[in-house]
């Protein structure tokens, strides 16, 4: 019997069906249905100009806005053959570092409620407002925040943020003991969840899965230190990793990477009040300017003789490796925007780690995946 | 590994089915092939040359040709490597990459409704993100943005 999950489903945590192939409750076969939110972001991206697409890719996930900014950014500049100032890329990356530990939060969040568990659903909510209140602080948003720039970033950080973002990341760094000590300390949410939707790391690579979920069963890999990008190669972080590749396991993992981001961020923002400068790049192409259009005779000439080129970039998103390929044939708007999803891989190995377990395994095994179908219909 | 060292390793195996190696920023190389030689080449890169981890297989519509490209890992060499190959606008088609890389399933079906472009032997090649019996292929650059399309959509069956 085939059974449908979705597409409103408490599990789902967005707009998809999950169909399961029954034999009572043991799970079968399974068939993820997506594209109940396929806006056509890269179709769109074919008709903006180059900083249009940044508003485009907020929506691409909208709990982890900045980091496909970053990667689109990343991609762009390398096929405009721009470079951002060295402050932008720190900003950049604190940014993204901020923005992993709201995904995270709002992971956990959502992980915990799916296994039965209220209180610890409410302090993480609480913990990431506190991570959008700062975005709010500079940005003026606090989910799409349009803040990234084609050779930089919008604008500076307002005075005092530092020591705002510090007081964050202290009462962070006291709260996690709590996020562990309510799970991992709980032997119920052990029995729940040990042992529960292992993925082997042979089959996470034969099915491209990455991020947190590839770590958890074993495999030290992360774009961050394989293939750094931005300024990571200047920062001191290790890589979390676990062992059995279990619901427990992806847990593990992602309170770990949360713990790192804060490390990195303090090193990040200790950076940034010792060194002032430029956050924009000087003599960008004029038609960059996404609002303003052409202005007469000398804009025109530059967009005609600019410089074909390609960009390809890999991020390490909260949810794994992203990439973004930009074709730049020289005119005001991309030529072809490509974009891989972590998410989008790790659901079409559903088969692999949901295949014979029960159907009341489904909310946590998939609450452990991270699901975010912004990203995968884009 | 430089695009050389991709050349050297692979012209033996694919012959004159190779068109080249150029560099690309960030990788260790781009390299060009004849769609026919796919499946000889997915499994030299893979088995050979260890990008074990298929990332992504995209496409481009060059309205003259249509371009389709892979992006593949290495966790020895910790690199990039792009496969690209140009199909005639026509009829564009190339082997499955399914068999050698199972993570290419979804990114194939994505192509095929996205930019019509055929994968033979691929084990299930049906609609991802549109609709079943969604008639056209958007990321085609004759698929214009500002003109609504009439949509006749097939219910799907249970």
């Amino acid at each position: 019997m085939w059974l449908n999950m979705g597409p409103q489903h408490p599990m789902t945590h967005g707009l998809w069906n999950l169909r399961v192939k029954i034999d009572g409750e043991m799970i079968l076969d399974c068939d993820p249905e997506m594209g109940y939110l396929h806006r056509g972001i890269e179709k769109i991206s074919e008709d903006r100009h180059y900083n249009e697409v940044i508003t485009l890719m907020d929506r691409c996930c909208y709990v982890a806005g900045f980091a496909w900014e970053h990667l689109y950014i990343v991609a762009a500049e390398q096929a405009l053959h721009l470079s951002p100032p060295e402050r932008a890329d720190y900003i950049r990356t604190m940014c993204e570092e901020f923005q992993r530990l709201g995904s995270h939060l709002m992971w956990y969040a959502a992980f915990v409620q799916d296994i039965g568990l209220m209180s610890p659903f409410l302090y993480a909510m609480r913990d990431r407002d506190l991570i959008l209140d700062l975005f709010q602080s500079y940005t003026g948003a606090r989910l799409t925040y349009e803040y990234m720039r084609v050779g930089g970033v919008r604008s500076d950080l307002p005075p005092g943020f530092g020591d705002r973002a510090r007081k964050v990341l202290d009462w962070l760094d006291q709260k996690f003991v709590d996020y562990d000590r309510l799970c991992l300390g709980s032997t119920i949410f052990r029995e729940r969840c040990d042992g529960l939707g292992v993925l082997s790391a042979r089959d996470c690579v034969a099915t491209g899965v990455t991020g947190p979920m590839l770590r958890s069963a074993g495999m030290k890999r992360d774009v961050r230190k394989d293939r750094p990008y931005s300024v990571y190669k200047q920062l001191d972080f290790d890589v979390a990793v676990a062992d059995g590749g279990d619901v427990t396991a992806r847990y593990l993992v992602r309170m770990e990477e949360m713990r790192q981001s804060v490390r990195i961020l303090r090193q990040v923002l200790d950076w940034l009040d010792h060194h002032p400068g430029p956050v924009l790049a000087e003599r960008l192409p004029r038609w960059l300017g996404a609002p303003y259009a052409p202005q007469g005779r000398e804009g025109y000439l530059l967009k005609r003789n600019y410089p074909k080129g390609v960009g390809f970039s890999s991020v390490e998103e909260p949810h794994g490796e992203a990439q973004a390929y930009v074709v730049n044939e020289g005119g005001e708007h991309p030529y072809r925007v490509k974009f891989r999803s972590p998410v989008f891989a790790n659901l079409s190995a559903a088969r692999h780690y949901l295949v014979g377990y029960h159907v009341a395994d489904i909310p946590p095994i998939m609450g452990s995946v991270d699901i975010c179908v912004g990203e995968v219909d884009r | 590994m430089q695009p050389d060292d991709l050349a050297k390793a692979l012209a033996p195996r694919l012959g004159d089915r190779l068109l080249g190696v150029e560099t690309f920023v960030g990788t260790a190389g781009r390299v060009r092939f004849r769609p026919e030689a796919a499946l000889d080449l997915f499994r030299a890169v893979r088995d050979e040359l260890g990008f074990r981890h298929l990332s992504m297989v995209g496409g481009i519509d060059w309205v003259d040709h249509r371009e389709v490209f892979y992006v593949a890992w290495s966790d020895d060499a910790r690199q990039y490597v792009i496969l690209s190959a140009d199909l005639p606008a026509d009829s564009p088609h190339i082997e499955s990459a399914t068999p050698v890389w199972e993570s290419a399933n979804w990114h194939e079906r994505e192509a095929w409704e996205l930019l019509d472009i055929g994968f033979d032997h691929h084990p299930d090649l049906r609609h991802l993100l549109m609709p079943d019996g969604y008639a056209f292929h958007p990321l085609l650059r004759s698929f214009k943005l500002h003109e609504p399309e009439e949509l006749e959509v097939k219910q799907r069956s249970v």
